[in-house]
């Protein structure tokens, strides 16, 4: 079923807070596991974010002095939370998918459209990863071929530019194993389908 | 290898009316196969980019992959979520559910009023949607099925009430038509304020209504009369969520922070109100974050994928080709802008907001100039035309939101089916918005 | 026989001014060409977003782009510098004639060449109009201003005269003044903001501003351009001049209007600086010049050229 949040009907309770952790589907094996223990890195970010948006509004509602780093390094580790945020999504299958038909269909019609679902995205994802490794290149070097780091041109002028879209390619190689070890083990169907037709 | 590429899918030859055509069915049969909506669109942006292109222009898509997670709008996103996580993970919004009961306590379908209220109090605080819906769907929905509640009607009131978030404002979809249509970001919301009450006020007039005439709609208003001075502890509830409110809108119109900066404020009013309630632990923290980070990664991959289709198509002509379909519908404005709603309406049912905001806007807003309208009410137009989109199948957020926190025996089918009449009424309302446009530029 | 089907990308939204001027230059190409051109014009963001267009013009995905040269200083400050060495021109024509007779155009493509595109030409949206919510007379009163400006030279320049940057994005220029996050901002030209309602909400502004003129390229993937018989090549370098004047006249109409509007209107003071607090936010400026030139070798060539061409009009006193 699609699970756009990672909710359990089961658990109403709004005061509990040790609720456990969401794990990965289990077909994503190793490797969403890996995964999904990086997220905490990442939720992180959300909360540096936060924080840094309400310092620069501190800073410069009460002292006049706005920073020139504050909006930067916002967007920056937005943008780093947006890419990796897909990849845990694949990595515990909860992107939001419509599920009309897919709920309708015997088990093994699922299965095989399981497997298909996931050779597609394995054939995407590897597009995808050879054309942002082609941006990447040209964010780290000059048409020259001497090595530079794409900057943002602003007056702090960092290199967000550059680490973004490589930590895209990165995502986007670690993405496309991501379905392969999907497509590994859901073609063998030993462990039961977990996630989202389990709702 | 690419050169086999381009000799076997030369999608060029079809043109752009085929090729449309194409695009979408396309997009509804992998769509119905069950692949993950952000997928669909990325793959047939890929299919159509290599198809129509050559295999040279995919870093097209990466490229806007890369310019769409780093738009400084985009921020206010997660911390939306995030407040809505914190939310979920404090009683604030049960207190505040409770805290309404001096709102409908002796009406008849009163619970279902009450839940609007607070659905209106969520929104605006939040400017996006899916938190509120999950947050009602956890704290009214159960509420109103053990009193006896219409089982449609009381789906119908948390997925509708619970998708204001982009119709009142703060509103994401608004920021976002303002930066496209390059006008102010304050002025859509100022004038969004009255179309959103009045869109909550129609499934009110509506519940109480069905209450009034069917009595299997709502059950009879209960005998327990509790005095006011026994729900003034109750009102306590109301003070926290009104700060927060405040402290976002107060910043915005007091001139402290910008939008997207209000939305972190946001954040901080709800962390000081579980610290406030003694309710704030590093774990909760730490745990709505994880929560913000898997739902902003849904909700922008699918923005992520729309965004390249969007890119592909419009190299592909698109932007020419539907400027001259609509241009060619009518000499009559008003024709125009129905046939613009008609469209606004069938995106709906299969692209999110902001795939149909990055198509749309640049085509629609040009001709609304030119046809002498107001493009503040437009954009006021656009977000209601959305809150329709939130609801209509096959791809319909709101019911997908509910379904995650509902029991397995409410399906996707019944949920739909529960929408159905307040479709009805947002319909309704965007045609009180056409015909009055005064309703949103007074 | 139509032989070049172009599709360029503008860095101008659907409804702006600015885009209906270069949708004419299209048309007026096509003719120009007996029809063997035809540039379909997208508005900003409709292929890629507008600091991306560089690379997608150089990879071929788009055949040509509209655009502010200061977007691609991420990629060399050289980009930067000529894109807006602010306090060098005090009028458009003195960019053109930098750019067509001054060696402008060759170090253009020499900036460009490396990345895949051909320097067609150049164009300017003109002196901007600066807006301000406090009356600003001269450099001392640039002092504590929040003000808001683009990234790059300009928001450096703006920190050396005493102001106080602010980043934010352009949509929210009008809400941040408004309501007064910002004291000011480097919007676009007085005309566009006037329309926008900005005087209302900040009702001293500076005309003509003091700040900014963009140098604004029309540029083609290089390859494409090579496959250009020579002809379709001087009609669009031709018709780029042309549209350099249009562009800069029309608009200049369109602010002059607005200019008369706004002084007719009691609410708003236009102030207009001497030519003495230009001249020292210019030397401030000039200061900022050296340090990006220092930055890279093509930023050092940018500075070169721009500092001899300007000695030698006698526009460095
Ligand atoms: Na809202
Ligand atoms: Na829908």
């Amino acid at each position: 079923m699609s699970a756009p949040l990672d909710h359990k009907p089961t658990v109403p309770d709004m005061l509990q807070t040790d609720a456990p952790q969401p794990e990965a589907l289990s077909q994503a094996g190793w490797l969403g596991r890996a995964i999904t223990v990086a997220a905490r890195v990442f939720a992180v970010c959300i909360l540096a974010a936060m924080a840094i948006l309400v310092t620069e509004v501190f800073l410069r509602y009460v002292f006049n002095r706005p920073t020139i780093w504050a909006h930067e390094t916002t967007i920056f580790l937005s943008a780093l939370t947006f890419i990796f945020g897909g990849l845990y999504c694949v990595a515990r299958n909860t992107h939001i998918r419509v599920v009309l038909i897919y709920d309708v269909v015997r088990s093994p019609v699922r299965h095989v459209l399981d497997v298909v679902i996931s050779i597609a995205c394995l054939g995407a994802s590897l597009f995808f990863a050879w054309a942002s490794w082609l941006m990447v290149k040209k964010a780290m070097f000059r048409p020259d071929g001497s090595f530079a780091l794409e900057t943002s041109g602003s007056a702090w002028n960092s290199p967000a530019p550059a680490v973004l879209k490589m930590f895209l390619l990165c995502v986007l190689v670690t993405m496309s194993f991501q379905f392969l070890i999907l497509t590994f083990n859901y073609a063998r169907g030993t462990k039961a389908p977990k996630g989202h037709d389990n709702v | 290898m690419f050169d086999l590429l381009d000799l076997g899918l030369n999608l060029k030859a079809l043109g752009i009316g085929w090729g449309t055509l194409l695009m979408f069915a396309l997009l509804v049969v992998l769509l119905l196969t069950g692949t993950p909506l952000a997928m669909v669109t990325l793959f047939v942006a890929l299919i159509f980019a290599v198809g129509w292109f050559g295999p040279n222009s995919v870093p097209l898509i990466t490229s806007r992959v890369y310019s769409f997670v780093s738009s400084f709008v985009f921020v206010s996103v997660p911390m939306f979520v995030l407040m809505a996580a914190i939310l979920d993970r404090s009683g604030i919004a049960r207190d505040l559910f409770d805290a309404m009961k001096l709102v409908g306590g002796r009406l008849r379908g009163g619970v279902a009023v009450q839940t609007i209220f607070v659905a209106v109090i969520l929104a605006a605080m939040s400017g996006i949607i899916g938190g509120e819906i999950v947050l009602l769907g956890l704290v009214a929905l159960p509420q109103m099925l053990r009193l006896g509640y219409n089982r449609r009607l009381a789906i119908g009131v948390v997925c509708a009430g619970g998708s204001l978030g982009t119709m009142v404002p703060p509103s994401i979809v608004l920021i976002i038509y303002g930066l496209t249509a390059n006008i102010s970001v304050g002025d859509l919301f100022t004038a969004a304020f009255l179309p959103g009450f009045m869109l909550a006020g129609l499934y009110v007039a509506y519940v109480l209504l069905r209450s009034y005439l069917d009595p299997n709609a709502a059950p009879p208003t209960p005998v327990e009369r509790v005095s006011f001075r026994e729900n003034l502890p109750l009102l306590r509830g109301l003070v926290l969520p009104f700060l927060v409110v405040f402290s976002v809108l107060g910043s915005i119109y007091g001139g402290i922070a910008s939008v997207t900066e209000a939305s972190a404020i946001g954040v901080a009013g709800v962390i000081v109100s579980t610290i406030l309630r003694r309710e704030f632990s590093f774990r909760m923290l730490l745990d709505a974050a994880l929560h913000t980070l898997a739902t902003v990664g849904m909700i922008m991959w699918i923005g992520i994928g729309a965004s390249a289709l969007v890119g592909v198509y419009n190299l592909m002509g698109g932007i020419r080709f539907i400027s001259q379909l609509i241009t060619g519908v009518s000499d009559q404005p008003m024709m125009i802008i129905l046939f613009m709603m008609l469209i606004l309406f069938i995106l709906g049912m299969f692209l999110d907001w902001v795939g149909i905001a990055l198509l749309t806007m640049p085509i629609f807003v040009p001709i609304i100039l030119e046809l002498g309208y107001d493009p503040v009410w437009f954009g006021v137009l656009f977000a209601m035309n959305m809150q329709v989109s939130f609801l209509t199948p096959p791809f319909g957020p709101a019911a997908f939101y509910l379904k995650s926190v509902t029991p397995p025996d409410i399906t996707l089918g019944e949920i739909f089916r529960s929408l159905a009449p307040f479709i009805c009424l947002q319909v309704l309302a965007v045609g009180l918005l056409i015909l009055f446009p005064a309703i949103a530029i007074y | 026989a139509q032989e070049f089907d172009l599709t360029f990308q503008s860095v101008d939204p659907a409804g702006n001014p600015n885009f209906a001027i270069q949708k004419e230059w299209t048309e007026r190409v096509n003719k120009m060409s007996g029809g063997r051109i035809a540039i379909e014009l997208l508005p900003v963001g409709a292929v890629v977003n507008y600091s991306e267009t560089q690379e997608a013009v150089g990879s071929g995905i788009l055949d040509g782009h509209i655009t502010d040269v200061s977007y691609f200083s991420g990629k060399d400050p050289a980009f930067g510098l000529v894109a807006n060495p602010i306090g060098a021109w005090s009028s458009p024509d003195e960019m053109f004639r930098f750019i067509n007779y001054g060696g402008g155009y060759e170090l253009m493509n020499e900036l460009e060449e490396p990345y895949g595109l051909h320097f067609v030409g150049a164009t300017t949206t003109g002196l901007e109009g600066f807006v301000s919510d406090r009356p600003l007379d001269g450099v001392a009163d640039l002092k504590g201003l929040k003000v808001r400006a683009p990234e790059g030279l300009i928001q450096e320049v703006f920190a050396a005269a005493g102001a106080v940057p602010v980043n934010l994005p352009y949509s929210e220029v009008y809400t941040s003044l408004d309501k007064g996050v910002i004291d000011a901002a480097d919007s676009t030209v007085f005309s566009t903001n006037h329309q926008q309602g900005l005087h209302k909400v900040a009702v001293h502004p500076v005309y003509p501003g003091f700040h900014s003129m963009p140098l604004v390229e029309v540029a083609m993937n290089l390859e494409k351009w090579n496959s250009m018989p020579e002809d379709l090549q001087e009609i669009m370098t031709v018709s780029v001049r042309d549209f350099a004047q249009d562009a800069v006249a029309q608009l200049s109409m369109n602010d002059l209007k607005a200019v008369a509007e706004a002084k007719a209107d009691p609410s708003i003071t236009v102030h207009n600086w001497p030519a003495e607090e230009r001249a020292k936010f210019r030397t401030i400026a000039m200061d900022q010049w050296s340090k990006v030139a220092a930055s890279s070798e093509n930023a050092q060539k940018v500075y070169d050229l721009l500092t001899e061409y300007l000695e030698s009009q006698g526009l460095l006193d």
